[in-house]
């Protein structure tokens, strides 16, 4: 196989509560390739949320490194890794974390303009917004654009936050249990798109999931337990 | 791009911001309207008494002192332009007769209930002319039945009584027409055997007419009668004697430096004497005055204050709310510092809304007071602004370029201060609290 989109190496990650230092990840080896869809499965408490919190450089690891395509990013400046975030990685989480002041359409636009001066947000506009609303259509919600946060089901809601977590073209999605908070139906509906995503545009993928016949259907399983991959 | 498109939709979405922005703005309003009042009524006031006064007072001369060397000596001054004498005293006046008012009885006259005090000045009418603005003060006088005779000598030494001028509202308040007679008693200390004692003087006048010089307090307390009369009374053959002089310059922006040339000038001759310009004269009352407007200023400021507070609050409300939002807009890229310029863009967004709409508001008012006055006068029967009170014809204004600059400034900066906390502590979010708790 190819080198890996994004990896970690030997990284080590402790919370502390109350004066104690408590481990999650210790000493954790993971790789996604290009492409590759990875299923990333464990018990709560696993640490399964916190490495992918590491992989996505919301939170530094204690040791070890995040490597993307082969570069160690984990100790570049903030605003490196805010912009690498960015550009390179899309999140999809399980309570979908949508802006609730701004309807479906302005959702998915944010995520198009983090990195966008207001001036030249003005020339980008139209191509953004034909690009939202083309991903929208994608997800199955091209009438419902307008609508707000509230006014759509948690289906709804999810499918949004996959189109925002791709429409800057990311070579990597994250996902933290997105069908965990749906039920069985909506569920696979939404991993439907998930895959055909997959599929089209050649994103590679991290689930994390409890579901195993989801897992089942991914390149590759990766398990997790206390703080360490198995095998 | 996003710190802008959030802010926006931050704040459309929640009306409370209006409350801070409506703060804001009746802050900046009531600061740049009573302000602009306030120093325009100022204004008018300084010119008013400048009116009243001469350019320069030349007074605690020591008794008795004749005019003539000291007219010499001033007259040397190439700023001096005119100089007038004049003997200054106080008095009681009491009217004898009112227009369709039975005679008062005459003999208990310094006990009499409606005796009233007043400041008289000696004066010259024809040296008076050229340095004070006599002329005017009479002439401004237009009731056919206050007016004085003949303007141009208003005080004739060939009148049967000595005449008396005296002010219009103190003619109109004592109900007195011009002719009427009224009586003065005066007082002097003279030593008798080594011993200071009191001595009365008493002596009959008629009213010559009115005069008014918009100078309300000037107006309330003096009088002018011929200096001759006042010598006769109160300096039986000590000459020409005078204890004040007032002074006409040629330059009156120069005031400050001739009143030093002059004081040293007259210093050798008259130990003690004081030489001020119209504004040192009056300091006291235009301080007095200045001081009521600073204290305005700090108590608008309060409103400001407050306004802010309101600011902060709702702020500070809408960052408590939106930490969910923090942690996915980290994950989308955006840095601490993106974070803490949204909520502050919000927070600068409600108070500089806040301040343009009280400047509008303020300027606006500014400008048409007077037809919102006249308005409520009509409409309503209250009049907001008594301008009779103060001589002026209308509400005077002054809006001040330097003070709105500064009423912006300080707007702006309670703003930053309002909205920075809040954003700071967004900003100091950690964003993984959002994103791992529902």
């Amino acid at each position: 196989m190819t080198q890996p989109v994004l990896s970690a190496e030997k990284v080590v990650k402790g919370y502390t509560l109350g004066g104690e230092t408590i481990p999650v990840l210790r000493g954790v080896d993971f790789q996604v390739h290009a492409g590759e869809m990875v299923a990333l499965l464990g018990a709560s408490g696993a640490g399964k949320s916190t490495l992918l919190h590491v992989l996505g450089l919301l939170d530094p690891p204690d040791s070890g490194r995040i490597l993307l395509a082969g570069q160690p990013v984990h100790d570049l400046p903030i605003r490196e890794r805010a912009a690498i975030r960015h550009r390179q990685i899309g999140f999809v989480f399980q309570f979908y974390h949508l802006i609730p002041e701004l309807t479906a359409l302005q959702n998915v636009l944010l995520g198009r303009m983090m990195l966008t001066r207001p001036l030249a947000w003005l020339r980008e506009r139209r191509a953004a917004r034909a690009r939202a609303v083309q991903l929208l259509e994608s997800v199955g919600l091209g009438k419902r654009l307008r609508h707000r946060p509230a006014q759509l089901s948690g289906g709804e809601r999810q499918r949004v936050a996959i189109a925002r977590a791709l429409i800057a073209r990311p070579r990597v999605i994250l996902a933290d249990e997105p069908t965990g908070n749906l039920d069985s139906h909506t569920a696979a509906e939404v991993l439907e798109i998930l895959f055909r995503i997959h599929r089209e545009e050649g994103i590679s993928f991290v689930l994390v999931t409890h579901n195993a016949e989801l897992a089942a259907r991914c390149h590759r399983i990766v398990r997790m337990k206390d703080g360490l991959v198995l095998g | 791009m996003y710190r802008l498109f959030l802010a926006l939709h931050y704040l459309l979405s929640r009306p409370i911001h209006l409350l801070g922005m409506g703060g804001v703005m009746l802050g900046v309003w009531a600061l740049i309207l009573v302000v602009s009042i306030f120093s325009g009524f100022l204004r008018e006031v300084r010119a008013h008494v400048q009116s009243a006064t001469s350019d320069l007072t030349v007074f605690r001369l020591r008794w008795p002192t004749t005019y003539r060397g000291l007219e010499q000596r001033l007259a040397e001054d190439a700023n001096v332009a005119a100089t007038a004498p004049r003997l200054v005293w106080y008095g009681l006046l009491h009217p004898i007769e009112r227009p369709g008012a039975a005679p008062a009885p005459q003999e208990d006259l310094p006990t009499r209930a409606d005796a009233r005090f007043v400041s008289l000045i000696g004066i010259d009418p024809a040296s008076e002319r050229p340095v004070s603005g006599i002329e005017r003060w009479l002439g401004d006088v237009t009731e056919p039945r206050l007016r004085v005779a003949q303007p141009a000598d208003p005080l004739p030494r060939n009148a049967e009584l000595p005449g008396i001028l005296l002010s219009r509202t103190r003619m109109q308040r004592e109900n007195l027409v011009a002719g009427a007679r009224v009586r003065l008693t005066l007082a002097r200390m003279n030593a008798v055997n080594g011993e200071q004692q009191l001595h009365f003087l008493d002596r009959e006048f008629q009213v010559a007419g009115a005069f008014t010089t918009k100078h309300v307090g000037f107006d309330e307390s003096n009088a002018f009668v011929p200096i001759d009369t006042l010598r006769a009374m109160l300096a039986e053959g000590e000459g020409a004697v005078v204890n004040e002089v007032a002074v006409r310059l040629v330059d009156p922006a120069d005031a400050r430096a001739t009143v030093e040339r002059v004081r040293r000038a007259l210093l050798r001759d008259h130990p003690g004497v004081m030489v001020m310009t119209w504004e040192q004269r009056n300091e006291i009352y235009l301080q007095a005055i200045g001081h009521q407007g600073s204290i305005m200023k700090l108590i608008l400021f309060v409103i400001m204050v407050v306004a802010t507070f309101l600011v902060f609050a709702t702020l500070s409300m809408m960052v408590v709310e939106k930490t969910r939002d923090i942690g996915i807009l980290t994950a989308m890229g955006a840095t601490p510092a993106g974070v803490l310029q949204v909520f502050l863009t919000c927070g600068l967004a409600v108070t500089t809304v806040g301040t343009v709409l009280g400047i509008l508001a303020g300027c606006l008012s500014a400008f048409y007071l007077d037809a919102f006055r006249s308005w409520m006068k009509a409409a309503f029967g209250i009049d907001l602004f008594p301008t009779s009170v103060y001589h002026l014809e209308r509400v005077p204004y002054d809006l001040d370029p330097l003070w709105i600059a500064q009423v912006v400034g300080a707007s702006l900066v309670l703003g930053l201060l309002a909205a920075g906390i809040p954003a700071w502590r967004a900003a100091r979010h950690d964003p993984l609290r959002s994103l791992r708790y529902e």
